[in-house]
């Protein structure tokens, strides 16, 4: 054996499975299928706006050729697109009429780097809404089981956010929080006066507002407020595979990393019911290689990990690895965005805020919960905003020149506030992610064939999650209140999942309740992939524990003989 | 061929004539403009966003950063759109005052600025929205409209969630 465990995947879920094999002592290969990326002099964060190439713009035409999809992101810019896929080298299919955005960066830490740091517990009023409603089969944890977990990957990544005691978004580990400004507190003291089973509270983030001691030997420093966290952070003040797990995991001496190694296929043995190899191509010189070891874990996004599965058709599993059940690839599922309202207040004009903070508030899930009322659809959501006072950019749309513009841009604008919908999405067996029959990329491996919609469902949710955000606002004194729209195509929260998922039964899921194939023992998967349910919270957070969770099981297992 | 068509009346002829890349190149004059189109780019910026106690747009190098922002960033759509909005300056400062725009005194310039400005952010004209998004980056987003003329920091390293904006006395750049 070359290791004792692959980790296919560098981004939230692989880091943290590589950190918690390697701190048992585990001699662990990551894969990662992208470039290397140095932490620190790989970003651009210390540029100011004027020296950022064409102050943020991507050329246009280079937009239009490589960058169709992952432009829509707002996190795309001139100092972030190095952590996007050109769309032209690495194309996907969807039916014409049927579009998913799949954003995406291939390289060490994965979108690890690019992620809006939002961190959020997940409650049981997620981990049972299968069972209770019937959609989906039932989640084979619960909150009890993961609680623990989420307990440790806090500490270890450095939440900041307020106690809370609300049983739909349960408390954590917390740092002390990032403040809601001015005009969020009155919109805090207003909604819950107005509506005493809502909750406003400060947006929980993985930033460090006060470093422990674990975070200071890493290297990592308290968040200087400079904003633009997309494009990596120096300080190592907000979590990533690259400031926080990665350099834990290398600490130990166990730790192997390979990039540009793109997965081909996993090999199995049906004699020994395990991995025998896992199949890599060389991402610049198309060379096939294999690697060995006692235990694989699929960290590679919810769609890159059915993509593999698909791929490794055997004898044994003609549908695709761990496939017996038929769900790989099925229940791709979304967070619903797009959705909300904005509006501006005419109060406060002898305030400000200082500094770039990088986050806002939260207002938890209350529909179908702690408002049971009349909503003609399941599930709920939740929002997160935030508020602050417009800048020059207002006079984009608003008439004016000379001394009197330049005059009047020289101070703030109104206060804005926007409160940003996000959605569960029910998971439905026809939202798919299969292998194109005949197009492949430039590695010779079948293109990605996304398939899925948002229902019914989804849609009531939006139009009555855009109904609440405009009557809190308008409620709370706001003006020109309009909607945000009325959703994107699924895919656009960066938040897939559900693609082998968890369950009870071996014929109706991939995974047990510990990220274990069921159908082959030495085969974790704990990346978005194995969720059950989305919940209505970005999911990160459950990933690093399910992580952290299961990769101590398998050490368990190996350690004890049993697998 | 070339591009944005001239629609001058009077004594202004190419004024605001776009050039050709390849035209540019192979002439080694400035890219994306020439020598007349620039001089005029040039005071429609001032006129926009002018010198006061603080440099105006030709002090920060907007004029500049739209010529090397059309050439590097823009496709040849963009650079038609901007320079139809100059040839709409143009013809608007000859039909309302009988000159060339960079012959008109300064009253006159902000008189058509002004006009044209109203009239299409009314309209919501997306040539024009994409010329004002240009000078308003090019200064607010230089060194000098970012720190002179309001407050940028790099690190501003703490929040300060709701502090009196007397303190801070000016609208931060980013």
């Amino acid at each position: 054996m070359d290791f004792d465990a692959i980790v296919v995947g560098s981004g939230i879920s692989g880091g943290w499975v590589a950190k918690e094999l390697c701190e048992r002592g585990l001699k662990t290969l990551v894969i990662e299928r992208g470039r290397h990326v140095n932490h620190r002099t790989d970003y651009l964060d210390f540029s100011a706006p004027w020296e950022v190439p064409n102050r943020g713009m991507v050329p246009e035409a280079e937009v239009a050729e490589h960058y169709a999809v992952q432009s829509q992101y707002y996190a795309f810019n001139s100092a972030t697109k190095q952590f996007w896929v050109r769309d032209s080298e690495h194309p996907y299919s969807t039916p014409t009429d049927r579009p998913y955005n799949w954003f995406r960066g291939y390289h060490l830490g994965g979108r690890s780097i690019t992620w809006s740091r939002h961190a959020y517990r997940m409650s049981d009023c997620d981990f049972s809404a299968n069972q209770q409603d019937g959609n989906g089969v039932d989640w084979p944890i619960r909150y009890a089981d993961i609680s623990p977990w989420y307990d440790r990957v806090e500490r270890f990544a450095g939440i900041s956010g307020v106690t809370e005691g609300l049983a739909q978004l349960p408390d954590g580990q917390f740092l002390p929080p990032i403040e809601l400004n001015c005009l969020e507190s009155a919109f805090k003291k207003k909604i819950e006066q107005e509506f005493p089973s809502r909750r406003v509270t400060s947006g929980r983030c993985a930033h460090l507002t006060e470093p422990t001691a674990e975070h200071i030997a890493l290297g990592r420093g308290p968040c200087q407020m400079r904003g633009n966290c997309e494009r990596g952070c120096g300080y190592g003040a907000y979590f990533s595979s690259l400031s926080a797990t990665l350099p834990a995991a290398h600490k130990t001496g166990n730790l192997t990393v390979v990039t540009d190694a793109i997965v081909e296929r996993l090999d199995y043995d049906h004699a020994k019911r395990r991995i025998s190899g896992v199949r890599v191509i060389d991402a610049n010189t198309k060379q096939g290689r294999s690697y060995q070891a006692r235990v694989v874990f699929v960290c590679a996004s919810s769609i890159g990990t059915a993509q593999i599965l698909l791929a490794s058709q055997s004898e044994y599993f003609p549908r695709g690895l761990a496939n017996r059940s038929d769900a790989v690839g099925r229940n791709l599922m979304d967070l619903v965005v797009g959705i909300g309202a904005e509006g501006t207040h005419p109060g406060f004009l002898d305030r400000y805020h200082y500094g770039r903070r990088p986050t806002g508030f939260c207002l938890p899930r209350y529909v179908n919960l702690t408002e049971k009322g009349d909503a003609d659809f399941l599930r709920g959501y939740g929002f997160q905003g935030y508020s602050r006072r417009s800048s020059w950019e207002r006079a984009e749309h608003e008439a004016g020149v000379g001394a009197e513009l330049k005059e009047r841009l020289r101070m703030p604008g109104p206060w804005g506030m926007r409160l940003i919908g996000f959605g569960e999405m029910l998971p439905r067996s026809d939202n798919r992610v299969t292998l194109h029959a005949t197009r492949k990329d430039g590695w010779g491996l079948p293109l990605v064939h996304i398939d899925c919609t948002h229902g019914e469902n989804e849609r009531r949710l939006a139009e009555r999650a855009n109904r609440d955000a405009i009557q809190m606002l308008v409620s709370a004194g706001f003006e020109n209140v309009r909607p945000l729209g009325e959703g994107k195509p699924p895919g656009h929260s960066m938040h897939e999942m559900g693609t082998a998922r968890m369950g009870r039964d071996p014929a109706t899921s991939v995974l047990n309740g510990h990220n274990q194939a069921h159908d082959v023992q030495n085969l974790f998967i704990t990346d978005g992939s194995c969720m059950t349910s989305t919940g209505s919270v970005n999911p990160s957070l459950t990933y690093m524990a399910l992580s952290a969770r299961a990769a101590n099981y398998a050490a368990d297992r190996l350690a004890s003989g049993e697998m | 061929m070339l591009l944005g068509a001239v629609l001058l009346v009077g004594g202004g002829a190419a004024l605001t004539r776009f050039v050709r890349r390849s035209d540019v190149i192979a002439g080694g004059s400035r890219r994306g403009f020439n020598a007349e189109q620039f001089a005029l780019l040039e005071q429609v910026c001032e006129v926009i966003i002018p010198t006061t106690d603080t440099p105006g747009a030709i002090g920060a190098g907007v004029p500049a950063f739209m010529r090397q922002i059309l050439e590097d960033w823009g496709t040849e759509n963009s650079r038609t759109e901007i320079g139809s909005v100059l040839e709409a300056v143009e013809k608007r400062a000859w039909s309302k005052f009988g000159a060339a725009f960079l012959e008109l005194a300064p009253e006159r310039r902000l008189e058509v600025i002004a006009a044209l400005d109203a009239e299409r952010i009314a309209a919501k004209d997306p040539a024009y929205s994409k010329f004002k998004h240009l000078v308003l980056v090019g200064y607010y987003q230089s060194e000098i409209g970012a720190t002179r003329e309001l407050r940028y920091e790099l690190v501003p390293g703490a929040w300060r969630p709701c502090v009196p904006l007397s303190e801070i006395g000016r609208a931060s750049a980013v």
